[in-house]
């Protein structure tokens, strides 16, 4: 089927997630769609298989314009997507996942269904027992349910959400074997990633977003080089750096281990200097953000150990953690760092150290005044968190700081934020840098990775980087890295099973 | 600010009035004279000291049970187990009766033993519900559900059993308690001074508690977002446990006065709704502790006067409970209208 | 932030449910709209004045009953209150209010229901079950010049093992001793299993003493009138906890007349509040199965099933509330403690019987006249609490030819040997 987007737009409150994209895909290909985080995939593919309205534009399915208005409306009409997190019920069985969603009567024919089934896992390689339960599946595993399901539903239009995270390479091939049956089969394929080698590998043709834009399109063979370049948009000259780092070494990680279900870091040591910044760079997922958490004590680690200014703290809980020195400021400021309905005041006596039973209203409330104004943030003490601005959130969570902390650790500390924010919050933390506290921060900003930090760390799929001097990087390497490209071939790719 | 108060209050207002014309519609279709039902709901509540004393008897546990579950709601968290948690309180006390009641401990003691025993069994009770949530992962309102139903098996288990009355076996309630085990009443009317200055006392503890000390403010951080408090330093679980055992503490005060002062006996029925009708009057008045005790006596009189319902209009006896939910229910929609209301703008 | 109000609100219709669920019995259902006015209006016929006894101003005086059941039930509760109504009816100026014990449940207790009782201008209280002795007991206490009165109590009973010296209360109850008897005896004549089931309320000395009562005439007419070995008859006693069906709390009547009729029960006789046993036995009846349920407490409940009902042994309470309440009309209510004998001449005259038994359609022809004789029988003298009687224990209760006394019968400690079910709970 023959797939047009035509001038799709979508926005969110202020952020244009779809700028108006047009987009032509033949049946029989496989697509690729690359782009960094927020650079519109999701949206989009959201939007074409009817999770999301658009707020303008049109779909064309072989060229006649069609309008769907719900995921059941693109399965009837033949497009259907593979989510990141598949969509299955896990504590069903393969084959009741498999009749869920079908728009057969009460009672489907079970027998039928089953064969059916065998039919095309064997059409496809995949061996699937019906009979198990789908909780105990791999995620490749499921992604195959996934794909056989909707098949079976008609689909002739297949989207695929990242589909090469979490799974093994075994199983990863079976998947591409897979895309190019069904694209000879002549249905069409959208394969959406961050992976440039998977990208590569597979589709026959790509489309770059960037910022909600469609930015180029390529066809194999591809430049590495362009690609990157169109992912993350032209280099700009990163300004100059002010280093404070000091000799002494305020954290000390060996060996450390962390996964999720997903995902496993592994082994990875590390010395974090008083006063250094060290930027944690990657696509979204790659273990980035799992590292960070753990080096707070806030994952559990599996093997290694974490030392903060001498102290072996591995295994310790974040209280611990936070009573020597360490302090996380969240991503997500208003659902994991600040408390909606709380008062600017009540955030800073909650912050402080209580001392007595009862509250001091009137000194909570000049300590308010007091860091309200050091911090700038806009608003009075008696503002609830919530009224204010994103940049004047990140200014209070930052004011909530401790005064001496040895480490802090940084979720994506300028996402979001006005330039004028960005800086001032820049400056506020290279004030503390220069009282010895070490920074380590996740940010998608190639650019903020380069200009604030000492070290860089690059993640992909779990497997870390050694520290890289920064002052040697270039936004142009620094993609090629996050997109997969030019690791060092490494032998343990079959941990990722 | 103040506009904004008034337009609050207007609204509240607004639900009340609902909740009322909402009533009289009901009492319409079952055929009875509503302005007549009302006064005479009034008038079993106030027309004489017997009643107002049945009011205030009523009063007492519920301010307890309100002021337990403003603890757990200030926590996030929605303590239906609170009923269990009245009737553990309440098998304390009895039990510490029981075995007190013969020797020669003064009953002014016995009494003290016997209040203290049902504090211990409602924080018990609670700790449970607590443990299930914070070790368990089991969510507080099905944790709580299966606990009060654990209790009522366990009260009923005990009445017929190893408490029953001698050569009886009714689920109606143990053997009454000998007049000297009762808590003190004023002179012609059955209600304690004793047990009301209990929960006015609580209502006051628990507003200064969550207005102003850090173990308050720090509950409702939790209770706001739970993530963000634990970043900033509070230790989430320890807190919610606290909360839960606080409110359990409230609850086994009720069980225990139910048992002194109102029953005088373990009964099936002892916690009397009165857990339930806290999480009520708490939602009510949004969780504003200043409201509490006003609202619960309002409860207490509509429990009391509505008797006179199947007396004189023949009405079913519940009809006051639904006034009472009715009126909740319109106090949540019209928040939530409210709040959609505000955002449109 | 819509989806969480809309949780609340949800939770909030849960708990609303919750709490009015709890309010009332679960039993029956008041239909206030349909029922006739219960209160008499001041206006009586002349003819029912007695001119005499009434001071000249007429000032009405006011009944007041706390029932531990619906007035409908069609049992216990319905019983008692159409006593009120008859005492209502045969003295002029006078009427009848009442109120449901399905506030318990929201933390008024039954004495406390009186007062409201006094609130509305009750001149008098009754309490009409042996469930409110401590109530009754507080509220006689409290309000010593009220006349109280107690269906089924013992504390006015000089004799008695509980005697308190109320100067307000009286008990009154029944000797349904003989009709349990009658009606043991129609189902000894019906069974063709011989298994009878006893569906019992909760235990105590008043629900042992009318179990064994009903054994005592089943195993009569089964022996005397049938010639059969009394070993063959079975009769199973099995009680729910309470007066009347609490989810829940109690077990379910309806399962456990089910399970009797299963397990080879063929008739099974009711002993608690309301009419379960009937009802199951009409559904198994209507299903083609030879099964009968004996019913209890009130005079027409058999009417519910006439084709299952054996008959129905009942309570007639009004001829002594009539006598009590002209006693405190006149100021002469004094403690007193009252156990009524059926009239001997017609059990079922309303106006003379305190309790009776009416037979039901299913009985036959054959069946009613044996159940005609044992009636005339117990007229003339049989007297079937004479020894030798044994506990269930196989104690000697009464040697051979000993009459009980009203203490023996009334604190029987165990049901009688031949009995199955439990005297006590262990």
């Amino acid at each position: 089927m023959n797939v047009e987007l035509k001038d799709i737009q979508k926005t969110f409150g202020m952020v244009h997630a779809n700028g108006g994209i047009s987009l032509k895909i033949p049946a029989g290909t496989i697509q690729g769609i690359l782009g960094e985080n927020g650079a519109g995939k999701s949206t989009l593919m959201k939007i074409l298989s009817g999770f999301i309205r658009p707020d303008q534009g049109e779909i064309l399915l072989d060229g006649h314009t069609v309008s769907i208005h719900s995921p059941a409306d693109a399965i009837r009409l033949g497009v259907g997507m593979l989510h990141q997190d598949p969509l299955d019920f896990p504590p069903l069985r393969v084959i009741e996942n498999f009749i869920l969603g079908s728009a057969g009567g009460l009672l489907p024919d079970q027998g039928a269904v089953l064969r059916d089934f065998k039919k095309l896992a064997g059409q496809f390689g995949f061996s699937l027992d019906p009979e198990a339960y789908v909780d105990s599946l791999t995620v490749g595993e499921r992604q195959q349910l996934e794909i056989l399901r909707l098949i079976w539903l008609g689909a002739s239009v297949m989207i695929f959400d990242e589909p090469t995270t979490g799974i093994s390479t075994a199983q990863k091939m079976k998947l591409f074997a897979a895309l190019c049956l069904l694209a000879e089969q002549g249905k069409t394929v959208l394969f959406v990633s961050h992976k440039l080698d998977d990208v590569e590998g597979l589709c026959s043709r790509v489309a770059v977003l960037r910022q909600g834009y469609l930015v180029g399109e390529a066809k194999q063979p591809y430049s590495t080089k362009k690609l990157v370049e169109m992912m993350f948009g032209k280099t700009i000259s990163v300004g100059g750096r002010k280093p404070c780092r000091a000799d002494k070494v305020t954290v000390n990680l060996s060996k450390l281990r962390v996964e999720d279900y997903r995902l496993k870091v592994r082994d990875v040591n590390l010395d974090v200097h008083c006063g250094e910044v060290i930027g944690l760079a990657g696509m979204e997922g790659s273990g980035q953000g799992l590292f960070l958490r753990a080096v707070g004590g806030m994952t559990h680690t599996v093997g290694g150990k974490i030392l903060i200014d001498g102290r072996d703290l591995t295994g310790r809980s974040y209280q611990t953690f936070k009573k020597h020195g360490v302090a996380f400021l969240p991503a997500a400021r208003l659902e994991e760092g600040l408390v909606p309905g709380l008062t600017l005041t009540e955030h800073f006596i909650l912050a402080e150290e209580a001392k007595g039973f009862f509250i001091n209203w009137d000194k909570g409330r000049l300590l308010a005044q007091e860091r309200i104004k050091e911090f700038d943030v806009r608003g009075i003490p008696a503002n609830t968190v919530e009224s204010l601005s994103g940049g004047n959130q990140q200014r209070a969570l930052l004011a909530l700081l401790r005064d001496s902390l040895n480490l802090l650790l940084l979720e994506h500390p300028t996402r979001g934020l006005d330039i004028e924010s960005v800086i001032y919050i820049w400056n506020k933390l290279k004030e503390r840098c220069q009282k010895g506290t070490a920074i380590l921060f996740v940010s998608s900003d190639l650019e903020e990775i380069l200009q604030y930090s000492d070290q860089v760390l690059v993640f992909f799929s779990g497997k870390v980087t050694p520290p890289l001097d920064a002052s040697t990087l270039t936004t142009e390497k620094l993609g090629e890295l996050i997109g997969g490209k030019g690791w060092p071939e490494s032998t343990d790719e079959g941990k990722l099973a | 600010m103040n506009k904004i108060r008034w337009l609050n209050f207007g609204f509240q207002i607004g639900a009340v009035i609902l909740a009322l014309l909402f009533t009289t519609v009901v009492l319409l279709m079952a055929g009875a004279p509503p302005l007549q039902a009302y006064l005479y709901i009034i008038k079993g509540a106030l027309s004489s000291i017997t009643n107002i004393s049945n009011v205030l008897s009523a009063w007492a546990p519920l301010l307890l049970t309100t002021s337990g579950v403003l603890i757990t709601f200030a926590a996030g968290l929605w303590n239906i187990g609170i009923e269990g948690q009245i009737m553990v309180g309440a098998i304390f006390t009895t039990g510490a009766l029981r075995l007190l009641q013969n020797s020669t401990v003064p009953s002014g003691w016995i009494l003290l033993i016997g209040f203290l025993a049902g504090m211990a069994g409602g924080a018990l009770w609670a700790a449970l519900a607590g443990v299930l949530k914070t070790f368990g992962g089991v969510n507080e309102i099905f944790g709580g559900l299966g606990l009060n139903f654990v209790a009522t098996a366990f009260a009923l288990y005990l009445i017929i059993g190893p408490w029953k009355r001698p050569g009886i076996a009714s689920t109606s309630g143990t053997l009454m308690f000998p007049d000297k085990l009762w808590l003190p009443t004023l002179p012609k009317v059955q209600f304690s001074v004793w047990a009301l200055g209990l929960g006015i006392l609580v209502v006051i503890l628990v507003y200064f508690l969550l207005r102003g000390t850090h173990f308050g403010l720090r509950l409702k951080a939790i209770g706001k977002n739970s993530k963000a408090a634990l970043l900033m330093g509070v230790p989430t679980w320890q807190y919610v446990m606290f909360a839960f055992l606080l409110c359990g503490v409230f609850a086994g005060l009720a069980g225990a006065i139910q048992v002194t002062s109102v029953y005088h006996r373990l009964t099936p029925a002892i916690s009397s709704g009165y857990g339930f009708l806290g999480l009520m009057v708490a939602m009510l008045i949004n969780y504003q502790a200043i409201w509490a005790a006003p609202v619960a006596l309002f409860f207490a009189a509509l429990n009391i006067g509505g008797i006179q319902l199947p007396i004189v209009l023949k009405l079913d006896s519940s009809l006051s409970g639904v006034l009472q939910g009715i009126l909740v229910l319109f106090v949540l929609l019209v928040e939530g209208a409210r709040q959609r209301l505000f955002r449109k703008r | 932030m819509r989806t969480k109000v809309f949780k609340i609100t949800l939770l909030a219709m849960v708990l609303v449910i919750a709490a009015t669920a709890c309010g009332s019995p679960a039993t029956a259902t008041p239909a206030p709209a349909t029922q006739p006015p219960v209160t008499q209006p001041t206006a009586v016929p002349p003819t029912a004045i007695p001119p005499t006894a009434v001071p000249t101003v007429a000032k009405t005086f006011t009944i007041g009953m706390v029932l531990v059941g619906p007035y409908n039930d069609s049992g216990w509760s319905q019983a008692g209150y159409e006593g009120g109504q008859y005492a209502v009816s045969k003295i002029p100026n006078t009427k009848l209010i009442y109120v449901d014990l399905g506030f318990t449940h929201q933390g008024v207790t039954p004495a406390q229901l009186a007062e409201q009782l006094l609130a509305q201008g009750a001149n008098m209280i009754i309490f009409n079950s042996d469930d409110f002795k401590d109530d009754s007991n507080t509220f006689a206490k409290a309000h010593p010049d009220i006349p109280t009165i107690m269906f089924s109590g013992d504390q006015s009973w000089v004799a008695g093992q509980a005697y308190l010296n109320f100067p307000n209360m009286v008990n009154i109850m029944p000797r349904a001793e003989y009709a349990k008897m009658i009606a043991g005896c129609a189902a000894a004549l019906t069974t063709q299993t011989g298994k009878i089931g006893y569906l019992g309320p909760l235990i105590n000395p008043e629900t042992r003493r009318l179990a064994s009562s009903a054994y005592l005439g089943a195993k009569y007419c089964w022996t005397t009138y049938l010639k059969k070995d009394p070993a063959s008859l079975k009769f199973k006693v099995t009680w729910i906890g309470y007066w009347f069906n609490e989810p829940g709390t109690t077990l379910d009547p309806t399962k456990v007349a089910d399970d009797f009729y299963s397990s080879g029960y063929d008739v099974v006789m009711s002993g608690i509040d309301t009419t379960e046993a009937l009802t199951e036995a009409k559904k198994l009846h209507d299903a083609g199965q030879k099964v009968w349920a004996v019913s209890y407490d009130y005079r027409n409940n058999c009417s519910t099933a006439p084709d299952a009902c054996l008959g129905v042994p009942y309570f007639n309470w009004g001829p002594e509330v009539m006598v009590q309440v002209q006693k405190a009309i006149a100021g002469t209510f004094k403690q007193d403690w009252v156990w009524m004998a059926p009239d001997w001449t017609n059990i079922n005259n309303p106006d003379t019987s305190a309790t009776g038994f009416i037979n039901g359609q299913a009985l036959s022809s054959d069946a009613a006249a044996k159940v005609t004789q044992l009636i005339s029988e117990m007229a003339s003298g049989l007297n079937l609490w004479t020894g030798p009687i044994n506990l269930q224990d196989g104690k000697v209760y009464l040697t051979a030819g000993t009459v009980a006394t009203d203490q023996q019968i009334w604190y029987l400690p165990q049901l009688l040997q031949g009995m199955e079910g439990q005297s006590v709970l262990p």
